[in-house]
């Protein structure tokens, strides 16, 4: 019986790893962001302790996660309460069984598809090899190319096997280089950078690909967060609404924190966030049409109704 | 060797076993721990009806390409170092500042340089395997007694000769073990750039294969592209390596 020892080992690691990541029941609130000015009511919720104002009795952490898929992941592994996405790979997760609803919107902001090639004017110039740079599939921007796709070129897949997968700041770096990535689709600040620069143009906007306004962030919580959680639950809610009137009443110290937590200019900050189509608000937009084109193009296997993917 | 495998097998099994109490202990949500039924059954679909195939061959051929310009430049790169010392000094320092630098690291900088095509991730997984091999190589041929050297040299062989005839021969175990190195660094290069910058290629390989199965949130997806990794790194193990291996020694004896 020599294996014993090892088995026994074995064994006590595979439960000393259950049980450091197992449930947690503490008074911690874990919110995590993305990056970007998308976010700033949060940032700004976070720097003024809106929230840790009004629950004293909790411990409020912050993450800052690089992606959609690791929140869900983190959700899912009962390592956070509250996660901040487009709604598409919120609406990819429901619809693979997990139990969560939108609980406010954040943001909508301008985005959309820059190119430096002036050949390039709508979709349907694009050759085979051109590549387009996004965050990754399914995300709010692959939908919305997938959306002007289907409207311009007949087909929602037509520029997928053109896509190549890639953070915001490598997509804008890749741009920049003009190799062989001829097109981004981005959100500020990287768009407003992008545009900024000469050689660069637009070739849809965000707006122009959906057809209409859309909400760009919303935040998300568990089923279990929004039943067991009642006071924390509105107290977030509450404290976005806080942040966001703070914003538009404090415009100078709005500017001094957020400048300072994105390192960037005061004065091009401020015609950041004053550009066309930059909003931050807590209603919804867009969901019925986002369910209606990812249900027809089998992103989503069932269609849902606004009750179902919003609480209350 | 048969026991080698019982026992294999049997470690198999035992996490296999646990695998499933854990799924059917609730502890975790199934959304992100599936049973091993749906990840075979996920495997299953992908390789008849998906591209994985394709994309497993994609990442072989890829990973070849990357291994042999690795293997001809650490030859290169040993040669000048065994036979001249001001060379040996200069690789000494490039290895020294190149090879903790993780492949990762560099994506911007490849990026900007080399696109996003084949060509950068190539770049990717030459540097992942340059240096290793290359220490690996260096080390072989320093272990080789200097008598050996000393006697060729007597017979008037030039370094070229000394190189291919007692150099290579002789070190033939590092050099092996340099490849199992490569071999396996060339696999995480690959699979991490493609997960962290997306499909290279028309369809990608291995690793946007899992990538694209976790934006979905295909999580048996996910895991089935880990157990190809796995099932591919074993039979490289036991059957390519392993007998490379066996094959050196007898030649060594």
């Amino acid at each position: 019986m020599k294996m014993k020892p090892t088995l026994i080992l074995t064994i006590s690691m595979i439960m000393l790893l259950m049980t450091a990541c197992g449930k947690k029941h503490d008074n911690t609130v874990k919110i995590a962001q993305q990056y970007g000015l998308a976010y700033a009511p949060i940032q700004i919720m976070k720097e003024k302790g809106f929230l840790e104002e009004a629950l004293p009795n909790n411990k409020i952490e912050w993450v800052k996660l690089s992606n959609t898929a690791a929140i869900r992941e983190a959700v899912l592994a009962d390592n956070l309460d509250v996660g901040f996405m487009g709604i598409p790979p919120f609406l990819i997760a429901l619809d693979n069984g997990m139990e969560w609803k939108m609980m406010t919107g954040l943001s909508s902001c301008p985005i959309g598809l820059v190119t430096y090639d002036d050949n390039i004017k709508t979709l349907k110039d694009f050759t085979s090899k051109d590549k387009i740079a996004l965050p990754q599939p399914g995300s709010i921007q692959h939908i919305l190319l997938a959306m002007a796709c289907e409207r311009e070129l007949g087909k929602a897949d037509a520029l997928d096997n053109q896509l190549v997968s890639m953070k915001h700041p490598d997509g804008f770096q890749a741009l920049t280089a003009k190799q062989d990535i001829k097109a981004h689709f981005t959100s500020p600040p990287y768009l407003f950078e992008e545009l900024a620069n000469e050689d660069n143009h637009m070739v849809i906007t965000g707006e122009e690909a959906m057809g209409s306004e859309f909400t760009f962030i919303a935040g998300a919580c568990t089923e279990d967060f929004y039943t067991n959680n009642k006071k924390e639950y509105s107290a977030l809610i509450e404290a976005i609404n806080k942040s966001i009137e703070f914003m538009i009443n404090n415009e100078d110290e709005t500017l001094d924190i957020l400048s300072n937590l994105y390192e960037m200019d005061k004065e091009k900050l401020k015609g950041y966030l004053n550009y066309e189509g930059m909003k931050y608000a807590t209603d919804i937009q867009g969901v019925d049409k986002f369910v209606d084109f990812m249900v027809r193009n089998n992103y989503l296997n069932k269609s849902y109704k606004s009750e179902e993917v919003i609480w209350e | 060797m048969k026991k080698l495998y019982i026992r294999r097998f049997l470690w198999i099994g035992f996490f296999i076993i646990i695998w499933e109490v854990t799924y059917y202990s609730n502890v975790y949500a199934r959304q992100i721990f599936p049973s091993i039924e749906q990840i075979i059954k996920s495997l299953g679909i992908s390789l008849t009806k998906g591209d994985l195939l394709m994309q497993i061959g994609f990442s072989f051929i890829i990973i070849l390409k990357g291994l042999l310009i690795g293997i001809v430049l650490s030859v290169l790169l040993s040669f000048f170092d065994y036979f001249f010392k001001n060379f040996s000094s200069l690789l000494d320092t490039i290895i020294g500042i190149l090879h903790p630098i993780p492949g990762i690291a560099l994506l911007p900088l490849v990026i900007i340089w080399f696109g996003v095509g084949e060509k950068a991730i190539l770049v990717i997984i030459v540097h992942s395997v340059l240096w290793p091999m290359t220490i690996n190589m260096k080390t072989g041929f320093r272990s080789v007694d200097n008598e050996y050297i000393e006697v060729s040299k007597n017979f008037g062989m030039n370094i070229w000769q000394i190189f291919y005839y007692v150099l290579i021969p002789l070190s033939l175990l590092h050099i092996v073990s340099g490849l199992k190195i490569g071999w396996s660094r060339a696999w995480r290069a690959l699979i991490s750039s493609e997960m962290v910058f997306g499909a290279i290629g028309p369809f990608g390989g291995l690793g946007w294969f899992i990538f694209e199965k976790r934006v979905y949130m295909d999580t048996p997806g996910t895991y089935a592209g880990l157990v190809v990794i796995i099932i591919i790194g074993m039979i490289m193990e036991d059957f390519i390596f392993g007998r490379l291996e066996k094959k050196c020694e007898e030649i060594l004896l």
